[in-house]
């Protein structure tokens, strides 16, 4: 692909309503800060070529390459990307459930990781005490507890990781959505300069994702309605249901889905990537009768070998995923491939103009039927 | 400077066109100075600070011009000479004192001297003050060297007291800023006593002699007769001299700086004997008999003078006076367009002008050499003013640039005069998109803080100096606060009135004379006022943004930033050495590469930062560095170190 600069990453991504808020673009200089909802262009950088438009998820991303370069076959096999195992699992220690969004499966391994000495810090996304999620580098379980449960909004975590001294040794975890994790691929596979080494990077955690929220436009909603500072939680139950639930120390508040539906990133409805494809392990939440479990895909030999550990040491509780569940999952992965799909074509116009998505004509044809 | 208090008349010295003036109000008496600092009129007042002491003149940097005015029209109501220094901006500040000045005359001999800027090379306007002469009806000398500059001050004051009025010494940088010989006078050993004799008369009650309401019409009559006795000392004046030949071919007519100009420019073209000069010094009201004399010897008439037609037009306005059989006149100057309406003069460019009309060839350097040097000097880079290494406001536009960036509803801020001027300018990150007066910055952003019912939503940063807030930004607070706009001002207090020479004001804690006085605390005041009031240091750049942020995100109210850092050139001269010796460790910059792209040197810009295109790293200008260390927090990669010294 053909790697330009910020000037392009602003024309083509930020200001053409593409931008994620992933955060991959900045921290790793002075000219881009993610603030508010917005990436903001602080001084100008003359560069024709930069890492920001490189490891933009939303620039060009050949995703053959990355799926070979991480598991070795064509991308597009499978609706829910490569997987050794597809189980429910949930922790075993209750102080993580209790704090958790559903089985506090991210949490667990993460802790597990930084115990066993696997990584040092796990990058994950935190939210203040007004509930604003940013990038967070967290060294033990206490910190990581702080980062349990999501706020639904861009969190552009990428940015933290960036930030971490280039002469870093420390082994990293990085919990991401699934844009954040395709750009770490990109970074995997085009190794940056004059950042912390991208091999220092162990583990990558994805998290299901069926859309995140616009921050800025969301927040200010939020703030009018609710004191932030008392809320400890959000929760989208599933379909059926239709609420968008804030817990606060004094019980729940429902909101029509389609209230809340309105903040959706528009960026988010050209995202094919229900379930982080190309992370170590992909968690999403148990459905219905499995609310308190976490839906878990094991994609790499990482991935496995931190799972089998978690076993060993009893950290998660496991039991197999119901077939049931395995084809619903795989329904709705599809589902969003083809969503995106179509809006893309209808954004540009052009089968032939995927905007940044780089798979074979052969996969575009069977996704728009 | 030599001491200006020398007693030795008749004893040649080589004085500042502002020391002599300084030397003129000493030889009246003078005794009670007053100025506001501003280019090229400040050594006036310093100058005499030096010798105050031991002449027991009260010296004062007054808060303003209009303010400076006023006190030293006040010991000359008390039977005080006193005397008034200021440039031209400051003359349009105290201006509306001016008017009414001239209605009720003075005590004691006042005199106001303005030094105007042609060229404008250190004012945010060009305006030729000769013309408020004209306007409010003020006696007015030109001094065409320092000689003149000492003599026409001391005339000033006995002027001033025959005639009952306020009198202009009128000066620009080139007379102020040039040295040459001054034969001294006599210094007086009077005593002064201050006192107001127009008190309430039981037995004769009636209006103060110094008001103005309710009759000032008369008093401008009153006012023209004296001018037209002023008139009568004028015409024989021996300020306003002719040289040259009997009857002249060309008559040049110049005053001030132009009377050397056109010296050089006639004897460089070898015409002392076809082109005369008639140097005027009196030139409001113009001598027109005298005048009218020298018209007589040319019927070709050059007016050199800088900037406006002042005495071109008042000689027309003669000549069309003239009987009907004199012979006709052809007047040569701004009207016809050889002498430009704009900037400073030269003997260049007067020679360019007396060529033409007189119809030879003007070629000061030869052709070639004059193509190839024009062509050279496209190869000089353009170098724009700068803000010193170690300014502190260079912290503060940095992080004004980027919290106006984060907040992103497209904001900006205002400026006006001093070293943070420089905003507006590449030093400044061309941050303050408007910069007019004094206090403008506060007033514009106010007026614009009262906006919001037209869909006004910008955030509008005003900027000011420690300095210019006492001068002219408080009044725009109180009406902020008074009128509820939406209002954001940064002080940028570093202590000084830097611009124009680190003159002390109300909140150094130091008067003029160096001695310690009262603080008129700026943040005290800002919340007495109203205004909520944070303080930052200007090389705290995290702080300051923030800081800035969650101003403009709060939206209502007036607001105040003080951004405290001692200006650097003060701090390196009391401290006389670097607080840190800088470097950039070569394998750390990462120079033009993606995560820099030469942050420093490209968008940073500090003159103590230079790039090593060789090399392709930066480097530290040891030469000009100050040592302030700030460069080390924005670099990205910490490849800036510095070390305590």
């Amino acid at each position: 692909m053909k790697v330009r600069g910020s000037k392009e990453l602003l024309e083509e991504i930020i200001g053409s309503g593409l931008c994620v808020y992933c955060g991959a673009c900045s921290g790793g200089c002075p000219y881009l800060a993610p603030y508010k909802g917005r990436v903001v262009l602080l001084h100008n950088c003359a560069l024709s070529q930069g890492q920001c438009y490189q490891y933009c998820p939303q620039t060009y991303t050949d995703m053959d390459e990355l799926s070979q370069q991480i598991f070795g076959v064509p991308y597009g096999q499978d609706e829910i990307g490569v997987a050794r195992e597809t189980l429910l699992a949930r922790s075993t220690n209750a102080e993580i459930r209790e704090k958790g969004q559903d089985g506090g499966v991210v949490t667990t391994i993460l802790s597990l990781a930084l115990d066993e000495g696997l990584i040092d810090c796990a990058v994950t996304s935190r939210m203040s005490v007004d509930k604003t999620p940013a990038g967070f580098l967290a060294r033990n379980q206490e910190e990581l507890l702080k980062c349990s449960t999501t706020s639904y909004e861009a969190s552009p975590v990428l940015e933290a990781y960036n930030r971490i001294p280039k002469q870093s040794t420390e082994k990293l975890g990085v919990v991401g959505l699934p844009c954040q994790v395709r750009a770490l691929a990109k970074m995997k596979a085009y190794p940056p300069e004059n950042r912390v080494n991208v091999n220092n990077i162990k583990l990558v955690v994805g998290i299901f994702c069926g859309w995140a929220l616009l921050p800025a436009e969301f927040h200010q909603f939020l703030t009018e309605n609710y004191d932030l500072s008392q809320v400890v939680k959000f929760d989208i139950p599933h379909h059926p249901e239709h609420t968008f639930d804030v817990y606060t120390k004094s019980g729940k508040k429902s909101i029509e889905i389609n209230e809340v539906r309105k903040f959706i990133n528009p960026a988010c409805s050209y995202c094919p990537d229900m379930v982080a494809e190309f992370a170590d392990i992909s968690v999403g939440s148990g459905r219905h009768k499995y609310k308190g479990w976490n839906t878990v895909i094991v994609r790499t030999k990482t991935g496995a070998e931190l799972m089998e550990l978690a076993k060993a040491k009893a950290a998660l509780e496991c039991q197999p995923l119901p077939d049931e569940n395995l084809i619903n999952l795989k329904q709705a992965a599809l589902r969003k491939k083809k969503r995106a799909l179509a809006n893309i074509v209808a954004k540009t116009g052009s089968k032939k103009n995927l905007l940044y998505l780089g798979v074979s004509p052969a996969l575009v044809n069977k996704l728009l039927t | 400077m030599p001491r200006i208090d020398i007693d030795a008349p008749g004893t040649s010295v080589l004085l500042l066109g502002n020391e002599a003036i300084a030397r003129g109000a000493l030889e009246a008496g003078v005794a009670f100075a007053s100025s506001y600092p501003g280019n090229p009129s400040s050594e006036i007042l310093e100058t005499i600070v030096t010798v105050a002491t031991e002449r027991n003149i009260h010296a004062e940097w007054s808060v303003n011009e209009k303010v400076a005015l006023e006190a030293a029209a006040g010991a000359s109501f008390a039977g005080i000479r006193a005397m008034a220094s200021m440039k031209q901006n400051g003359l349009n500040v105290a201006s509306d004192f001016v008017s009414n000045l001239v209605m009720t005359g003075v005590g004691k001999g006042l005199v106001l001297v303005v030094c105007d800027d042609p060229g404008s090379l250190s004012s945010s306007s060009e305006l030729d003050t000769r013309n408020l002469c004209k306007w409010m009806d003020i006696p007015l000398l030109e001094p065409s060297n320092s000689q003149e500059a000492k003599d026409m001050t001391k005339w000033a004051f006995d002027l001033s007291e025959e005639l009952g009025t306020i009198c202009m010494v009128h000066s620009v940088s080139r007379i102020s800023h040039t040295r040459t010989n001054v034969k001294l006078g006599e210094l007086p050993k009077t005593e002064n006593k201050a006192y107001f004799t127009d008190i309430y008369d039981i037995n004769k009650p009636g209006r103060g002699k110094f008001t103005t309401i309710a009759g000032p019409a008369e008093l401008h009559n009153q006012l023209h007769q004296k001018l037209a006795r002023a008139l009568d000392k004028f015409e024989s004046s021996p300020f306003n001299q002719y040289t040259g030949p009997d009857k002249a071919e060309l008559l040049v007519i110049t005053s001030g700086a132009c009377v050397a100009y056109s010296a050089e420019a006639i004897a460089e073209l070898k015409l002392e004997n076809k082109v005369g000069v008639l140097k005027l010094g009196t030139t409001w009201p113009l001598p027109e008999k005298f005048v009218e004399k020298q018209l007589a010897r040319s019927q070709k008439v050059l007016f050199v003078e800088e900037v406006d037609p002042f005495i071109e037009r008042s000689v027309m306005e003669l000549a069309a006076n003239l009987p009907a059989d004199s012979p006709h006149l052809t007047f040569y100057g701004k009207r016809s367009g050889h002498i430009r309406q704009y900037a400073d003069l030269n003997p260049d460019l007067a020679a360019n002008a007396i060529a033409n009309i007189m119809g030879i060839t003007y070629c000061p350097r030869d052709v070639h050499y004059d193509e190839e040097a024009t062509e050279l000097a496209k190869a000089s880079p353009l170098r724009s003013l700068e803000l010193c290494p170690g300014c502190p406001h260079r912290g503060t536009f940095w992080a004004i640039k980027e919290a106006l960036r984060l907040d992103g509803r497209d904001g900006f801020a205002i400026g006006d005069v001093g070293c943070y001027s420089l905003g507006g300018f590449r030093s400044g990150y061309y941050q303050c998109r408007i910069s007019n007066v004094m206090g403008s910055g506060a007033g514009i952003s106010n007026g614009m803080g009262n906006l919001r019912q037209f869909g006004f939503d910008q955030p509008v940063i005003a900027v000011c100096g420690d300095s210019t807030f006492y001068h002219a930004s408080v009044p725009a607070l109180i009406s902020a606060v008074y009128n509820k706009a939406n209002f954001i001002l940064m002080i940028l207090d570093n202590s000084a009135t830097a611009m124009t020479g680190f003159q002390p004001h109300p909140g150094t804690g130091k008067n003029a004379m160096g001695e310690i006085t009262n603080i008129v605390d700026m943040e005290t005041l800002c919340r007495s006022l109203g205004a909520h009031v944070d303080v930052c240091d200007s090389f705290d750049i995290k702080n300051t943004i923030a800081t800035l942020l969650r101003l403009m995100a709060e939206g209502d109210g007036s607001k105040v930033v003080v951004m405290r850092h001692e200006c650097e050139l003060l701090r390196a001269r009391r401290e006389k050495k670097r607080p840190y010796q800088v470097h950039v460790d070569p394998d750390k910059c990462i120079g033009e590469a993606c995560g820099c792209d030469r942050l420093c040197t490209r968008e940073f810009g500090c003159p103590g930062l230079i790039w090593d295109k060789e090399a392709g790293k930066s480097k530290i200008d040891e030469s000009v560095c100050s040592g302030c260390g700030l460069c080390v927090d924005v670099c990205p990669q910490g490849a800036i170190i510095k070390e305590a010294v």
